[in-house]
């Protein structure tokens, strides 16, 4: 990598616009993982089809490989942001209040580095219990029953809660990263950027409750 | 009126400091803060003792020279108005009130409610102007700005530089004062020739400085007393970007 480029990288605007890509590509993620997840409500065979398909494909390991590169190059670049935000200000304040006023600070803003290092820790609990969990074969197929795992996790009230939790707390995270991407990677325009903030609300309610009821659905259910 | 007041009193910039409480009494509700100021330090100054040191200078709140937190915010209470601007009739008899200096690794404690704010100057000096040499004056309109570009520019160089917008962030970023320096050169034709390289060299001095980066969360933009907006951030991400992956010098 040519220094310049790397230099250009790790400023403070750089690693804002990384951010942005990042999240960005994160939350194309999101809604596709949305999509796909939804299948479950349509049965076991539709659901189990999918998930075979997606693991069928030799596409898959690159495809993994690079959302693992990106969430990781998210979550260093946050860790080492927040650090260094931190220390811009050794003194803090006696008394802060809110601006108020036309600030768009709000509780999502205020804890995106909470919600995502929860998330982060949800991540990899989630991977471990569904790809690299229990494997059940469809009866006379070679299809992963991965309808059955999901019944089988989704019987603990303990990972329901766990699960609403998290996936809340990505719509919380949504609810100002999505907004924020297009701002740090320069995409503002006085046509748009308020309807772009409106839209990630609705973005981050569809993704934080649409994957939400999920778990919930199937707790019910079975 | 009688103000109760808590200061931040620090006499030197090693010296740790802490908070002293005053009471402001027989303030008339049109004086300016600064001016109840004065009205207390008078008092202090009768006593024997050391004035509370602040920084002011016009008292029209076009300068930039003033400026601490008034109640936890920025300038204090009202929007778009700089803390000589804000007046007394504001708040009510017997009002208690924290006065803080902003508070950044980049903006040392001078003395009191007087920060040191030459990190400013220095991003400013990394490429916050023109250096090519063009000539004696030309004649007027030779060179045409269109009115929007002219009315834009002229919006970002409002800023007076009075560095509440890193007060107000909380990651005590100076996005905001550094976007604004950057727009406004690049919205003009003056400012072309060297507008890559300013931008680059304006960010990384703001990081140098300890800075942090911007959250978007717009703290700076609501308690700015000129009301620079964060568009200006955005826009000087897309004249990073655009330095980084166009430009070959």
């Amino acid at each position: 990598m040519p220094s310049r480029f790397r230099r250009v990288l790790s400023s403070s605007v750089g690693t804002k616009l990384l951010m942005g890509l990042t999240g960005a590509a994160l939350f194309v993620y999101m809604l596709l993982h949305l999509a796909g997840n939804a299948l479950i409500l349509a049965g076991e065979d539709v659901f189990n089809e999918y998930s075979h398909m997606l693991i069928s494909n030799p596409l898959i390991l690159p495809i993994e490989l690079g959302l693992l590169a990106v969430f990781l190059l998210h979550v260093y670049k946050a860790v080492t942001m927040w650090m260094s935000n931190r220390a811009a200000r050794p003194v803090g304040y006696l008394k802060k209040e809110l601006a108020g006023h036309t600030s768009r600070k709000s509780l999502s803003s205020s804890t995106m580095i909470g919600s995502g290092l929860f998330i982060l820790g949800f991540v990899v609990i989630h991977v471990k219990q569904f790809k690299f969990g229990t494997f059940y074969q469809v009866t006379d197929s070679t299809v992963r029953d991965l309808y059955q795992t999901e019944i089988e996790v989704f019987q603990n009230p303990f990972w329901v809660t766990v699960y609403v939790l998290a996936t809340l707390l990505v719509g919380l995270h949504l609810r100002h990263g999505f907004a924020s991407a297009f701002q740090s990677l320069g995409l503002d325009h006085p046509l748009y950027t308020r309807r772009l903030t409106a839209l990630g609300v609705l973005f981050a309610l569809l993704i934080g409750v649409g994957l939400a009821v999920i778990p919930v659905w199937v707790y019910f259910r079975y | 009126m009688r103000i109760f007041l808590k200061v931040w009193r620090q006499a030197t910039p090693r010296d740790r400091g802490g908070f002293v409480d005053y009471t402001a009494e027989n303030i008339s509700p049109d004086m300016s803060f600064l001016e109840m100021l004065d009205v207390v330090n008078e008092s202090l100054i009768v006593k024997g003792q050391d004035p509370i040191a602040f920084d002011s200078d016009c008292r029209e709140g076009i300068c930039g020279t003033c400026g601490f937190l008034v109640g936890g915010v920025p300038h204090g209470p009202d929007p778009g108005t700089s803390v000589c601007q804000l007046h007394m009739r504001r708040f009510k008899d017997d009002d208690r009130l924290v006065l803080e200096p902003w508070r950044a690794r980049a903006f040392p404690v001078l003395k009191d409610l007087v920060v040191d704010r030459s990190a400013f100057d220095r991003i400013i000096q990394a490429g916050g102007y023109t250096s090519v040499n063009v000539g004696g004056a030309q004649d007027a309109n030779l060179i045409l700005v269109a009115k929007t570009a002219s009315d834009k520019a002229m919006d970002s160089a409002a800023c007076i530089g009075c560095g509440a917008c890193v007060a107000a962030c909380k990651n005590a970023s100076a996005a905001l004062f550094t976007s604004a320096k950057v727009a406004h050169l690049a919205f003009l034709p003056q400012g072309q020739p060297e507008r890559a390289t300013r931008v680059v060299a304006m960010v990384e001095r703001h990081d140098a400085e300890g800075f942090g980066s911007c959250s978007n969360e717009g703290e700076c933009e609501a308690v700015c007393p000129k009301e620079i907006p964060i568009t200006n951030i955005a826009h000087m991400n897309r004249e990073y970007l655009r330095a980084m992956l166009v430009t070959r010098d």
